[in-house]
């Protein structure tokens, strides 16, 4: 029996000005009939390009070097143009990564999906409607006559990407690849949208692709899995036993670094005493009341917390629940009202905030790609807040040692290094303030988990090394989980629940944040 | 967009034109000698002078002859020209309409060139025909316009005898003959414009090109037609509008030159006419009506743009 789809020997390779670099070598890889293969890789090992190389989208540079790919038994690579516009779309549906970027921003949305309809079922228009209505409904969208008309900005993420999914299935494909569905979605959204696939996939039996640079997540919707290093399948196997029992060395470093909540990383209590930062009662409102409309949003309300010495403070919610808003609040960014008490004095306004506040609350953002300015050496980005803090400018060096990174690192620009290298810099600038409280926004959102754990490992060990607390913002309980001593819950702007670490799961348990504990993804524990 | 923005918008259109008036009305007074010594020459008597102006009423304090002349115009009476001693508004008006048919059929000409141009170039880039498309804008660009004109007039009507030389004849009343005399100057506004509309166009599709929602309608197995042109080119055209818009402004005071060459008495030339014979009602009234009509260009071009994009909200 042929396999659904059978990659064989497949080698492929970017050209960049003169000099080739491999990124897939000799792949053998099969989904069989009704079968989900999980692909996973960390950033750069490839699982984009054999994506885009099944569905034959390469850029211009890529140069493939044999090997087949073959779609029941049909060598895709040996296909003319009018026959991939058949795969593309109809046999294989394809799900993208951010669906607020893969959705055309001035069509609607019922346009997108009567496209497809009209191109692979030959549909002609007021049967196509039909049609997409129906796989709206499908995937579980409320009111999809109404979502038909509008645009995609008038939609939920967690919608927008029910959109792409029904997409991808309104044609009855014979394969589905998913590249990272869930990564730019919140953990319940995310969920949401992970039963819905093993709902589909149950229904219409269809086989699947799944990418994803997430073990837990894979886990969770794949059959069999594939382990990607580098443009070379290091394993593949069951996918249980992929994640009890890894062969491969590389495995087991992926598996090790998947954050579980019972592998606690601090084992210290905060000093205790007078809280270091207290807020109480902040408040944020975005937009601005107009003449005649009050087109004023809610971004917190009333939230009241405080941090102790040397605490860790985990800020968890979905996006838009207003975690980073109160971060901004905190640090003077956004105005705010309600008051925060630190150092024995209360700040109630922004411009209260003195050199002393700002240099002992430094905040650390999530992308450090826009955080960094890229016209700035290393060595100048660092030395702006010794400056400023009455610091000494040839202690770059030593900021530098302090995260790890080389010292000759300061002559160079912010694009020369790597995502984790970057949010060194990045936390060595927070640092160099000589801060007492650092705000962590999502700041190992963007990195893979093996960087991620390196980071985490960093932070605590500064923690160690000055005795700061954070404020650990994401939207990841289980990594959270590990390293923060208290939780506080924020749903809807609202602080929601607000509870020691260990106590998550008690009985006093918020339901919404339990809910959210459900929804995160944590690997099934050995044995 | 809504009704109360489109209100908002008229309104402060109105806004800029008094603000517009106040200073065209303020130059034309600082400006050296008066209306009545530009009538009377500068062997007038003294008391000739002053009986011009009392008739003139430019022995009223200026605030006085301001909301006069203000008053006139709200009315529709833009005053009396110097120079013909006709009514200045219709003049005006009669070659803003024909600076119009010039300015809509040049940017219809240049957008029918420069949009397929610079899709050609955004998909054809870093090669011949990309370089090729930027050599063309480039020389577009630096060549100014009364070269260019000058060139296709010794081509076309002189060696070729295609098209007549200059001259101006009413559409209305001979579509074919006014056509032909049209040609040469849309030709020339067109090819000036059409260089940076199609390095706006190339550099749009090119970003748009690398979108994922583009990449995704390749992946969705649409044609490569549908992709362009319904999932690209609407997207980068948006900011093309903007700038079409600023075009328009352009066209109607900028070509003055093109309007001189070709004998094609437009505002531009209308207006320069008045300059040079001080003819101040006229001065007044032409770069008032110049300022409407690029007020409401612009008021188009944001229409047209919220059309496109949906996520435009004017509110």
């Amino acid at each position: 029996m042929t396999a659904l789809l059978d990659i064989a020997n497949y080698s492929l390779a970017y050209r960049t000005r003169g000099t080739e670099t491999t990124v897939l070598s000799a792949i053998d890889l099969a989904v069989g009939e009704g079968e989900v293969l999980g692909l996973v890789g960390e950033s750069g090992s490839g699982k984009s390009s054999l994506a885009w190389a099944i569905m034959r989208a390469l850029p211009s540079n890529a140069r493939e070097d044999g090997g087949t790919i073959r779609l029941r038994g049909d060598d895709l690579r040996a296909m003319g143009p009018a026959k991939l516009l058949e795969v593309r779309g109809g046999r294989i549906g394809m799900v993208f990564q951010d669906p607020a970027t893969s959705l055309n921003p001035t069509l609607t949305l019922g346009r997108q999906i009567v496209e497809v309809l009209k191109q692979h079922r030959g549909m002609g228009r007021a049967e196509a409607h039909r049609e997409a209505v129906e796989a709206l409904r499908r995937v579980e969208l409320r009111d999809p006559e109404a979502l038909m008309a509008r645009y995609p900005h008038e939609a939920s993420g967690g919608e927008k990407q029910r959109v792409g999914i029904a997409t991808a299935f309104a044609c009855r494909p014979e394969l589905v690849i998913f590249d990272e569905p869930t990564t730019a979605l919140d953990v319940i959204t995310g969920n949401r949208i992970l039963e819905l696939f093993r709902r589909l996939r149950d229904e219409t039996g269809v086989g699947g692709l799944y990418i994803s640079h997430d073990l837990a997540l894979v886990q969770k919707v794949a059959d069999r899995v594939a382990v990607l290093d580098r443009g070379h399948i290091v394993e593949q196997g069951d996918a249980r036993r992929i994640f009890t029992a890894p062969q491969a060395d590389y495995t087991k470093r992926l598996v090790a670094a998947v954050p579980t909540p019972e592998h606690r990383l601090v084992d210290d209590q905060p000093a205790g005493g007078e809280p270091l930062l207290t807020a109480e009662d902040i408040a944020v409102t975005y937009g601005r009341k107009r003449l005649f409309r009050d087109k004023r949003v809610a971004g917190n309300r009333g939230i009241s917390l405080s941090i102790g010495k040397g605490e860790i403070l985990g800020l968890v919610g979905e996006s838009g629940s207003g975690k980073s808003t109160l971060a901004k609040a905190i640090t003077g960014i956004n105005r705010f009202t309600g008051r925060i008490l630190y150092d024995g004095r209360w700040v109630e306004h922004e411009r209260q905030m003195d050199r002393q506040y700002r240099a002992g609350i430094q905040i650390v953002f999530q992308h450090p790609d826009a955080s960094l300015n890229p016209r700035q050496t290393i060595g100048e980005i660092l030395q702006r807040p010794l400056r400023l803090y009455g610091g000494d400018v040839k202690d770059v060096p030593k900021l530098l040692e302090q995260v790890r990174l080389p010292a000759d690192f300061a002559r160079r620009y912010p694009h020369q290094l790597s995502g984790g290298q970057k949010q060194r810099v990045a936390i060595a600038r927070a640092f160099a303030a000589r801060p007492r409280l650092v705000i962590c926004d999502e700041i190992t959102a963007p990195l893979d988990v093996s960087v991620q754990a390196s980071i985490i490992e960093l932070l605590l060990e500064l923690r160690r090394a000055h005795g700061t607390a954070y404020m650990f913002i994401t939207h990841d309980l289980n990594l959270v989980r590990q390293i923060a001593h208290r939780l506080a819950v924020i749903r809807g702007g609202e602080l929601v629940d607000l509870l020691n670490a260990e106590d998550v799961g008690a009985a006093s348990t918020h339901p919404y944040t339990r809910e959210l504990m459900a929804a995160s993804s944590s690997l099934v524990s050995n044995g | 967009m809504s009704l109360s923005w489109f209100l908002k918008r008229l309104a402060l259109i109105v806004y800029t034109l008094l603000i517009v008036s106040v200073v065209v009305f303020g130059i034309t007074q600082v400006l050296p000698g008066d209306a009545a010594q530009s009538v009377l020459g500068e062997n007038a008597t003294p008391a000739a002078l002053a009986a011009l102006r009392v008739k003139l009423g430019l022995d009223q304090p200026v605030l006085v002859q301001f909301a006069h002349w203000l008053g006139g115009v709200l009315h529709g009476d833009f005053g009396t020209s110097i120079r013909t001693g006709q009514p200045v508004g219709p003049m005006m008006f009669t070659a803003l309409g024909r600076s119009l048919i010039l300015t809509v059929l040049s940017l219809a000409l240049m957008l029918v060139i420069a949009v397929p141009l610079g899709i050609l170039a955004a998909l054809r880039r870093g090669r011949a025909a990309d370089v090729g498309v930027g050599l063309i804008s480039y020389l577009g660009v630096s060549v100014p316009e009364f070269v260019t004109a000058t060139v296709l007039l010794i081509v076309l009507a002189d060696w070729l005898q295609l098209l007549p030389a200059t001259g101006y004849v009413p559409l209305a009343e001979h579509p074919i003959e006014g056509l032909k005399h049209l040609v040469l100057p849309v030709l020339t506004v067109s090819l000036v414009l059409v260089a940076h509309v199609s390095r706006m166009v190339r550099s749009e599709m090119v970003d748009v090109l690398h979108s994922d929602y583009v990449r995704a309608a390749r992946l969705k197995g649409l044609p490569e037609r549908v992709v362009l042109v319904r999932h690209a080119l609407r997207n980068a055209l948006i900011p093309v509008v903007t700038i079409v818009a600023l075009d328009v402004g352009y066209v109607l005071g900028g070509i003055i030159v093109v309007e001189e060459i070709f004998a094609l008495p437009g505002i531009g030339r209308q207006l320069i006419v008045a300059i040079e014979s001080r003819d101040l009602p006229a001065i007044q009234a032409g770069a008032l009506i110049m300022a409407a009509t690029y007020a409401v260009a612009n008021l188009i071009a944001d229409m047209v743009c919220a059309l496109l994009d949906r996520r435009i909200q004017y509110d």
